[in-house]
């Protein structure tokens, strides 16, 4: 079983004239290591697999597992620790605290986790060097551009050390040159660290890096082979 | 949890404007209510002390066995050596004065005109503390050796048509059922604050008093302090004392013999604690707002922290500590301002206040700021703010993870 494990996971939404269906009996094993990106058109359900995988919403059908952990039926209090200690998010709107600096953004997931003070501002230094910060910890969000915050809320999503990222959209909001240099990172952390990343993208460059691709369409998923955006293709060709 | 405050703190200050025009809110409602607070303290103190120090003292001793017999058979129950537990009593720390009384009604007559008076027979030597509350309207106050002297209060004089210099015959019944005279000259007038009291009052040296009842002993002794606030200390003091000399002796502080006290000090009481809950729940309706407007502009934010991992719980402890960081900030300036509001008062010289109802004067009123007072103040503005953060709160922690990051 796969540090990701989904089976027959069915979603929906309600929507003004019938309820939407945005899964369909997906099924879904992603190894340890593994860089996933998730493709697909607006609307496919690629955010709605992240979130399902997050553990930030629920299915209204099948099982999801994380690192052998099944997400249903779970209470309030263990789902967040299990997102406090095995996941790791990165927003396309990076969603960071703006009274808090980018030390304090990155350390937030160790309090909340219990860790002392001093680990805490250890973990967040040694983070926010290896994205590049090393020279902007005590600025809060809004002192920062758009790739410097990202480069923050990836940090704070290393910080407790997650098997897995998940990233929705992670580049959506970045200018090219800094969407590149968002990838790297991200590439470095996933060679060199054995992170798992789950990338929702519409981007071809974000998909360059990534090793393995899911195409949504239709509430459905399959594999594609990498160097093609399979969304460009016309559905279930 | 210190991390929390530190976040929360944070918060507060994120939009200063509202924030200041939140604990502003909870500043003049704070102010108010400690104003209003301090005002009916001052009252009760100035009730207080005038209860005290013109009619009961602090503390009462008797002859065993007086609350019993004391109409159906006084004379049984009079004290009949008081002056070595007087001397006794006055040796002790934080007494001011010990004397004797002996009251007794009858009616009062000039010859044109009786009316009815209450006599309290006094020792004028120990009686000069008991006069500070007495304002001498005309003549001169009683003097030792000077046994057929007496003070009466401004309305009985106008009901005698009796002036200083004038003879009074009082009519009463000794003891043994006699009808007895005594005859005092008016040697002073006097304003005791109280238009009933005033109506019938006679003070005159208690040896007058105790030819009137046909006695050598007297009925009470009563013990003045300094300061009302050693009571509680000095009372157990007084009764170990008195127990040296028998068990002939029984006490009663002025609070269990001032009916009139008890009654104003429930029904202000009552009062600050509507007017109290009119401002607790202004000031709830000014921080629910304002929490429900944070929880609103911050619900990504909320999503995120739920997110990485904060628990539902963990969002309503924020803003909890939140709600009630802002009224700790609004008490603490309230506080400050109640202190600017009460010194500017002090510094005016009170405010002029008409007099309460049976009573002859009016008087300036101040506002004490007791410890009591703030403490109580403080204690409904922060609990009002916790109470108003509590809804925000809830609805902050139940806020759908997915709907809140895509805000």
């Amino acid at each position: 079983m796969g540090v990701i494990s989904l089976r027959a996971v069915s979603k929906s939404y309600p929507s003004a004239d019938a309820r939407l269906q945005v899964l369909r009996g997906v099924d879904l094993e992603i190894d340890a290591g593994e860089f996933v990106a998730a493709v697909g058109p607006s609307g496919s359900g690629k955010s709605t697999l992240l979130n399902l995988v997050g553990g930030l919403d629920r299915p209204d059908s099948g099982t999801v597992r994380i690192d052998g952990v099944d997400l249903g039926g779970r209470d309030d209090r263990t789902l967040a620790a299990i997102r406090n200690e095995k996941l790791g998010f990165v927003f396309q709107s990076f969603h960071l605290i703006p009274v808090l600096t980018a030390m304090e953004n990155v350390a937030w997931p160790l309090v909340l986790g219990g860790t002392d003070r001093r680990r805490r501002v250890a973990r967040a230094t040694e983070l926010l060097e290896r994205v590049g910060l090393a020279g902007h910890m005590h600025r809060p969000p809004g002192r920062l551009s758009g790739g410097q915050r990202q480069r923050v809320a990836i940090a704070r999503a290393l910080a407790c050390r997650p098997k897995i990222i998940l990233a929705d959209e992670p580049t959506g909001n970045l200018d090219g040159a800094t969407a590149a240099g968002i990838m790297e990172l991200f590439a470095s952390l996933n060679r060199e660290d054995g992170v798992t990343f789950v990338v929702s993208t519409h981007d071809p460059m974000v998909v360059s890096h990534a090793g393995r691709r899911l195409h949504l369409a239709e509430g459905e998923l399959r594999d594609a082979p990498p160097g093609k955006m399979l969304h460009e293709d016309p559905p279930h060709a | 949890m210190l991390d929390l405050v530190y976040l929360s703190v944070r918060n507060i200050f994120r939009n200063r404007r509202r924030t200041a025009i939140t604990v502003f809110s909870i500043v003049v409602g704070f102010a108010a209510m400690a104003c209003f607070g301090g005002f009916i303290e001052f009252s009760f103190e100035g009730l207080r002390e005038t209860t005290i120090r013109t009619q009961l003292g602090h503390l009462q001793i008797y002859a065993r066995g007086y609350s019993q017999h004391r109409v159906s058979d006084p004379e049984s129950v009079l004290i009949s050596e008081p002056d070595d537990v007087m001397a006794r009593i006055a040796e002790l720390p934080g007494v001011a004065a010990v004397t004797p009384r002996l009251s007794f009604s009858g009616l009062g007559s000039t010859g044109s005109s009786t009316v009815n008076v209450s006599v309290v027979g006094v020792d004028p030597e120990g009686e000069e503390e008991f006069a500070d509350f007495e304002t001498l309207v005309a003549g001169r106050p009683l003097e030792p050796g000077d046994p057929d002297a007496g003070l009466i209060g401004e309305e009985l004089r106008s009901g005698l048509g009796a002036e200083v210099g004038d003879w009074v015959t009082v009519l009463t019944t000794s003891f043994d059922g006699v009808i007895n005279a005594v005859d005092f000259r008016v040697a002073g007038v006097v304003r005791t604050g109280s238009k009933e009291y005033d109506s019938v009052f006679v003070k005159v040296p208690i040896e007058l008093a105790q030819r009137a009842k046909e006695t050598g002993e007297v009925e009470r002794i009563v013990v003045l302090l300094h300061d009302t606030d050693d009571l509680p200390a000095l009372q157990p003091r007084i009764e170990a004392m008195l127990s040296t000399f028998g068990d002939g002796f029984e006490t009663r502080r002025w609070d269990e013999l001032a009916g009139f006290y008890d009654a104003v000090v429930a029904l202000y009481t009552g009062i600050f604690t509507v007017f109290a809950g009119i401002v607790g729940v202004v000031v709830m309706f000014s921080v629910a707002n304002t929490m429900t407007m944070a929880v609103f502009e911050r619900t990504a934010e909320i999503g995120a922290l739920r997110a990485i991992g904060a628990r539902r719980s963990t969002l309503v402890a924020m803003f909890l500590t939140e709600g009630v960081g802002v009224g700790l900030l609004g008490a603490g300036l309230g506080v400050a301002a109640s202190w600017l509001i009460a010194g500017a008062v002090q510094a005016m010289g009170g405010i002029a206040m008409p007099p309460p109802p049976g009573m002859s004067q009016g008087f300036q009123a101040y506002f004490s700021l007791t410890g009591d007072v703030l403490r109580n103040a403080f204690a409904v503005t922060v609990a009002a703010t916790l109470v108003s953060a509590v809804y925000p709160a809830y609805v902050a922690s139940r806020i759908r993870i997915v709907e809140a990051l895509q805000q």
